[in-house]
């Protein structure tokens, strides 16, 4: 079965950098999914099931932590996988992140190699 | 090995884009013609797998991406739209490529700044800069410059890339450097100068960039390849933030260097006056009110402590002083101090207070060091004694005189003047037992406190010298001479006399005066250094004739001090 990885962010460029970061898991057979706002990602999620979700935590409407916590502490999606994405100096909301279900953190501005091998790592490529 | 960006938008748009290839399935529908595109290796990307007669190529920047195969020109219009989407998409990562380019760039400005704030070394902030600049900026060899002004030189204070010429090429080309680290601009160096200069020899790219804090130019950074990379204006750029924001972090290290240095100077200056107060304020004294420092000692702070007081006098002083001139004067004492000072030490004491012709010092772990001390420093100056007899100087005799008991420690003064200070009748009472060693004629005098107090007694040989009862005191004290710091002759005398002394003054404390007076006479006169057997013959006589209170108990009233 294809794997997927959902990136999700309501900023456009930030979206742009990830697949760009992320195009050569695309050769592997990945599909990218994306999504720029909360609710469209839970649908998502709900629906296609992704292995991995970059997932963006200050959004408008429903804000990344909600996404995660809706996924894991009600919908109980435990297969997936969650990376909370926030900006530097935001830390401290770290626990509360985990707390919520999120797998991983990592911050913005990332660093688009460790980006990779860290999904590589997920996904087991 | 990865895809280009156009065989990969193309890859997306016909392989991955849902929405793409449900559009292009419905035009097929629509139009009723049928069509297929395949790569150039024949793998068949999209569309049906029917053979077709017609094949057009997609090209893009003169390179055969693939082949549309159609069975008629119906089919053109799905071409050309596939073309259409095909240049969007290609356009989309060609930004998408671009962006996540200057993102990396960000990135490494962030870590690098986030790095060098961490160094506080210029060393370090170098190596740090090249080794992040290395990163993305695609280099063989780099150098880190920098212009020492007092020295007239520049130095290299990072490296990266073997170059086992590069500080001989530095000082060679001194002048080259210095004149473009005064320009402070950034370039590209042109392939020709770049051929023309032996020191660039091993590099076929490169290009350099001032390290700038406002409109001052203290270094450069100079960069390049072995192969043809060709640098770009925006690599240029970016070595340009990368080396102004390593000035700035230098420039911030040096300041933090030297304000750091101030410190220590002024921690060192500190140290140096803390080291001579402790001369003039003995550390003992400092440590015994509980404080590590002189500096953490307020007015009116103060201990009570157990302690033996020994005053040590210099005997004649004014005979030997009369004969020198005051420099002379001062040098003997100073040199009699230097001798004395390093024995109180040794035995567990400290100087509290020199008395132009003597000393007081305290020892705060009982007696027995301080008798000890006592007896040394007796020693210490019958050896002393023999080197001034060969210059014919006259000889140096202390008194001693020791008490032990409570003393009071403290700071005393106002808020502008300070001083160490005891207060106790431990020393007055030790002050006129020193007294009373004049009198007696004894090099070491103590009281029975202060023999009580010794841990080993057997180490000394004493003889009890009755009570006295001194000026000003209501209680009289009872004195012992401790005689071994007699000189050897005198000590050998007492030593064998003084089961005979003891009886002596037994008889004498009897009012046996006349049985006193011969024992003493006989014990003077085996030899007539003995101070206190004469002076208690000459009582014992005085008293054979006088009439004696029912009372007496042998207490000697001194009338002076």
């Amino acid at each position: 079965m294809d794997k997927k990885l959902l990136i999700v962010d309501d900023e456009a460029h930030i979206r742009m950098l990830i697949e760009q970061t992320l195009e050569d898991l695309e050769d592997e057979g990945v599909e990218l999914l994306f999504a720029d706002n909360g609710a469209d990602a839970l649908r998502i999620i709900q629906e296609e099931r992704p292995n991995l979700v970059f997932l963006d935590v200050m959004m408008p409407k429903m804000n990344g932590m909600e996404v995660c916590q809706k996924v894991k502490k009600e919908l109980n999606i435990t297969e997936t996988y969650i990376i909370l994405l926030t900006a530097k100096g935001q830390e401290v909301d770290r626990q509360k992140g985990l707390d919520m279900g999120a797998n991983k953190y990592m911050t913005k501005p990332f660093d688009p190699d460790e980006m990779l091998s860290i999904a590589e790592e997920i996904l087991n490529l | 090995m990865s895809l280009s960006t156009a065989d990969r938008a193309l890859k997306h748009i016909l392989k991955r884009d849902k929405a793409t290839r449900e559009i292009l399935g419905r035009l097929c529908d629509s139009s009723g013609a049928a069509c297929a595109f395949e790569t150039v290796d024949g793998q068949l990307l999209w569309g049906s797998e029917e053979v077709f007669e017609h094949t057009r190529d997609l090209t893009h920047e003169d390179k055969v991406l693939g082949k549309f195969r159609y069975s008629s020109d119906k089919a053109l219009l799905i071409f050309d739209t596939l073309k259409l989407l095909f240049q969007k998409e290609w356009e989309k990562k060609k930004i998408g490529k671009e962006v996540l380019g200057l993102y990396r760039e960000i990135n490494m400005i962030y870590d690098l700044s986030e790095l060098i704030s961490e160094k506080i070394d210029a060393e370090s902030i170098a190596k740090v800069t090249l080794e992040e600049a290395s990163q993305i900026i695609d280099m063989t060899h780099a150098l880190f410059l920098i212009y020492d002004a007092e020295k007239d030189t520049v130095i290299q204070i990072a490296r990266l890339g073997e170059n086992p010429k590069s500080e001989a090429f530095i000082e060679q080309q001194k002048d080259v450097l210095k004149e473009l680290i005064t320009r402070g601009v950034s370039a590209i160096v042109p392939a020709e100068r770049i051929a023309k200069n032996p020191a660039l020899k091993h590099l076929k790219t490169v290009m350099y960039a001032p390290l700038k804090v406002k409109h001052r130019t203290f270094g450069m950074v100079i960069l390049g390849h072995e192969e043809e990379v060709e640098y770009t204006a925006a690599e240029l750029k970016l070595l340009t933030t990368i080396s102004l924001q390593s000035a700035t972090a230098i420039e911030s290290a040096h300041l933090y260097q030297k304000g750091l240095k101030e410190v220590q100077d002024r921690e060192e200056a500190i140290r140096k006056i803390h080291d001579v107060s402790q001369k003039f304020v003995p550390s003992e004294f400092i440590k015994s009110l509980g404080k590590a420092k002189i500096t953490e000692v307020f007015l009116g702070d103060l201990v009570e402590r157990e302690v033996t007081v020994v005053f040590v006098d210099i005997r004649g002083f004014t005979t030997i002083s009369e004969g020198l001139s005051p420099t002379d004067n001062f040098l003997f004492v100073n040199g009699f101090n230097n001798r004395m000072g390093p024995i109180v030490r040794k035995n567990g004491g400290f100087i509290m207070q020199y008395l132009g012709d003597g000393f007081m010092a305290l020892f705060t772990e009982g007696s027995q060091g301080a008798l000890t001390a006592s007896v040394e420093m007796h020693r210490e100056l019958q050896e002393y004694n023999k080197a001034r007899a060969l210059k014919e100087r006259l000889p140096v005799r202390i008194g001693v005189g020791m008490q032990s008991g409570k003393l009071i420690m403290g700071i005393t003064g106002d808020n502008e003047r300070l001083d160490a200070a005891i207060i106790s009748d431990t020393v007055n009472t030790a002050a006129r037992i020193e007294g009373l060693s004049k009198h007696f004629g004894t090099s070491i005098l103590l009281t029975q406190e202060c023999k009580a107090n010794l841990t080993d007694p057997g180490q000394f040989d004493f003889r009890y010298l009755g009570r006295v009862q001194p000026k000003g005191k209501k209680q009289p004290i009872d004195l012992y001479e401790c005689i071994n710091g007699d000189a050897e002759d005198l000590q050998n005398h007492k030593l064998s006399n003084l089961k005979t002394f003891d009886d002596a003054m037994t008889l004498f404390l009897d009012k046996e005066f006349a049985m006193a007076a011969v024992t003493f006479q006989q014990i003077f006169k085996s030899n007539i250094e003995d101070q206190p057997a004469k002076l208690f013959l000459n009582r014992a006589a005085q008293l054979i004739t006088q009439e004696i209170e029912d009372n007496w108990k042998g207490v000697e009233t001194m009338t002076t001090k």
